[in-house]
């Protein structure tokens, strides 16, 4: 037994030394780009999944996010339970917000005609707080953040204001920009107008569809004070939101609504579901290629040794080493294409896309390889090339060996 | 001693072909054959029964009294690494091996240690001239190296019985004769026994005696006097 691995590494290691050199860089190469190929075409698509996660949770609605309670129009006593909040373990920040619908309009010409018009519900932010939990301060295309004492002055990200590359022009005030004066009628009656005062671009499409004022401004237009209509939470990520969902429970919020960043994730929780989906898919049929791509490669590379395995076979060498030598050089082969494939995404491709990221409807996107992922299609190559090498030196060995060498 | 009866066999397929039709003789250990006749005779099909590559249709071949037909794939595969060795026409060597790698291939399948197989293989490959190449790879050698380093690998493993193939038939005048005297030589020193298929009629002078097949029966039986093989065996005997 011993001696038929001796003898198999002794022939694989002629086939590798002596064999074909062409045959050999072209079986590494194929070997290689059907690996780069599976991690690369996912690695693109977690990247975006990934990325679309992290704009919900640093652009959009944080961690956590606290609504009043069941016929609640607000949670009250507001400034106490964030005290309350910051205070807990794993919390990092909160934040409140006030919420209320309204419809804005703009007269990019002053004269009535041509008016542009959206519904669309307005935010309060209290500017420091804030930046403490969002990152949307670090992505102004124009002007500047609100501040704490602005009170006629009004913030929008790019698929609201138009402009700036927004995707969804259709529903945004057209080419509104800094400067410009809007009107708010507010859901209540209420109606201000405004001065653009900044437009921003997280370039995460349910993050730029906002409209914020100050908090100070909308406790004036609402009438109430210390109250909100969300408030967001930092965690630290440390567990799930489950877990600080139930210690925010077990602190007091009993009565409120509390739910993770994933629920407000709507239409984009369908869209990276329906990537997952994709990317699964793009997996599977990247394993069914680069699997029979190896192969056919070394099938073809057995079969045209049938002459020289009728001969081994003729001088009394065991199927049993033949069939182990094809599925070492094969497994030989799967190491190489892997490792190279590894230095090959590791080295040049993802140090690429982190330099040029793309551009996709969720922010800027680069390569994201899932550990586990990545090991699974190592597996699966080992898989298809013990395949590989066992399938057709098995064929061959159980052909007659007359016909083997001379049919 | 090879004891062959009745040996019948019958290629089955879009024609059916009687390659064999009934041929039963015996050899001796130690004696050296000739197996002729014209091509399609059923030479080539019998060296192959003999040799455990194929299976006859009827008839017994008993291999030193072990009835072969007994013996199953594993078994026939593990009796022909030890116990026979095979010269084909085309020299059959294993391109990424190099001379002396393809010698010792059989025997370190049997589990020679490095040493013992080294050095038996550098002892053939030069007892057939070849000392001088051991390390060539086989593309290196000409064809009649070539076919001196097969029969080489089929002396290795000290076979009892020696089966080839028209081993000369792909060489000049000059290596046919290194090939016929060595074999010759072997069956004289080691007492080897050899059988050998060959079409050409001046082969057959070294070998003591010649089966004669036609449309797979025997035709008749020759004996090789000590005269002709003596003569044959002289250096200045050019085999044509
Ligand atoms: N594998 C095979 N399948 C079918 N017919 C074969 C096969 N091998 C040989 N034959 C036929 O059997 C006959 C004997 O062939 P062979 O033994 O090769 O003759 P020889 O070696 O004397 O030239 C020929 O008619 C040949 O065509
Ligand atoms: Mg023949």
């Amino acid at each position: 037994m011993r001696n038929d691995f001796q003898a198999a590494i002794f022939l694989v290691y002629k086939y590798i030394t002596r064999g074909n050199k062409g045959t050999l860089i072209l079986t590494i190469i194929v070997t290689t780009l059907a690996f780069v190929q599976i991690n690369f075409i996912s690695g693109v698509l977690s990247g975006a999944i990934e990325l679309a996660h992290q704009q919900a949770k640093d652009n959009y609605v944080s961690n956590i996010v606290i609504q009043p309670g069941k016929d609640e129009d607000y949670i009250k006593q507001v400034p106490l339970l964030k005290n309350k909040i910051t205070s807990m373990p794993g919390i990092i920040s909160c934040t409140s917000r006030y919420t209320i619908g309204s419809n804005i309009s703009y007269d990019p010409d002053k004269n009535g005609k041509d008016v542009k018009s959206i519904s669309w519900p307005i935010k309060s932010i209290n500017p420091k707080e804030e930046m403490r939990v969002t990152n949307i301060q670090n992505y102004m295309v124009a002007g500047k953040y609100l501040e704490e004492s602005d009170r006629d002055q009004i913030m929008m990200g790019k698929e609201i204001s138009g402009g700036f590359g927004a995707s969804l022009e259709v529903q945004s005030l057209k080419g509104a920009s800094v400067g410009d004066e809007v009107t708010v009628y507010y859901r209540n009656g209420v109606t201000r107008d405004y001065t653009i005062k900044g437009i921003y671009s997280v370039d995460f499409p349910l993050s730029d569809m906002a409209v914020f004022v100050t908090e100070k401004e909308m406790e004036s237009v609402l009438g109430v004070h210390n109250r909100a209509s969300e408030i967001l939470v930092k965690t630290n990520q440390v567990h799930t939101e489950q877990y600080y969902i139930q210690a925010l429970r077990e602190n007091g919020l009993d009565k409120e609504d509390i739910r993770p960043w994933t629920d407000f994730f709507g239409l984009m929780a369908g869209l990276t579901q329906t990537f997952g989906i994709i990317k699964r898919i793009v997996f599977a049929i990247g394993l069914v290629v680069a699997g029979v791509t190896i192969f056919i490669v070394i099938y073809i590379a057995t079969i045209g040794r049938r002459k020289q395995i009728g001969i081994m076979k003729a001088i009394g060498m065991k199927e049993r080493i033949i069939i182990v030598s094809y599925i070492f050089l094969a497994f030989f082969y799967a190491i190489l294409g892997i490792s190279l494939g590894i230095v090959l995404l590791e080295v040049l491709i993802k140090p690429y896309f982190i330099s040029h990221p793309l551009n996709m409807p969720v922010g800027k996107v680069s390569l994201m390889i899932i550990q586990g992922e990545l090991i699974a299609s190592i597996v699966c190559m080992f898989v298809v090339s013990i395949i590989a090498g066992f399938v057709p030196s098995w064929r061959v060995t159980k052909e007659n060996i007359i016909k083997a060498i001379w049919g | 001693m090879i004891n062959v009866k009745d040996l019948v066999k019958i290629y089955e397929g879009q024609v059916t072909v009687h390659a064999l039709k009934g041929v039963s003789f015996k050899i001796e250990q130690g004696e050296f054959v000739t197996i002729m006749g014209p091509s399609g005779s059923g030479k080539s099909t019998l060296l192959h029964q003999l040799a455990l590559l194929d299976k006859p249709t009827s008839g017994q071949i008993l291999l030193d009294d072990i009835d072969v037909s007994k013996l199953s794939e594993h078994e026939k595969t593990a009796y022909r690494l030890k116990n026979l060795g095979y010269v084909f026409q085309e020299y059959a060597l294993i391109p990424e091996l190099n001379a002396i790698e393809n010698t010792y291939l059989p025997l370190m399948l049997l589990g020679a240690r490095r040493k013992e197989y080294t050095r038996a293989s550098t002892e053939l490959l030069e007892k057939v001239g070849l000392g001088n190449r051991v390390h060539h790879l086989i593309s290196q050698l000409s064809g009649g190296e070539q076919q001196r380093v097969a029969i080489a690998r089929a002396l290795v493993n000290k076979s009892k019985t020696l089966f080839a193939d028209e081993p000369c038939a792909n060489l000049d005048t000059e290596n046919k004769g290194i090939v016929l005297r060595l074999l010759r030589q072997l069956c004289n020193e080691l007492g080897q026994t050899i059988l050998m298929v060959t079409h050409e009629l001046e082969q057959r002078e070294f070998s003591d005696r010649v089966i004669w097949l036609r449309d797979g029966i025997i035709e008749k039986e020759e004996i090789i006097s000590k005269e002709v093989r003596d003569s044959a065996l002289r250096e200045e005997y050019q085999v044509i």
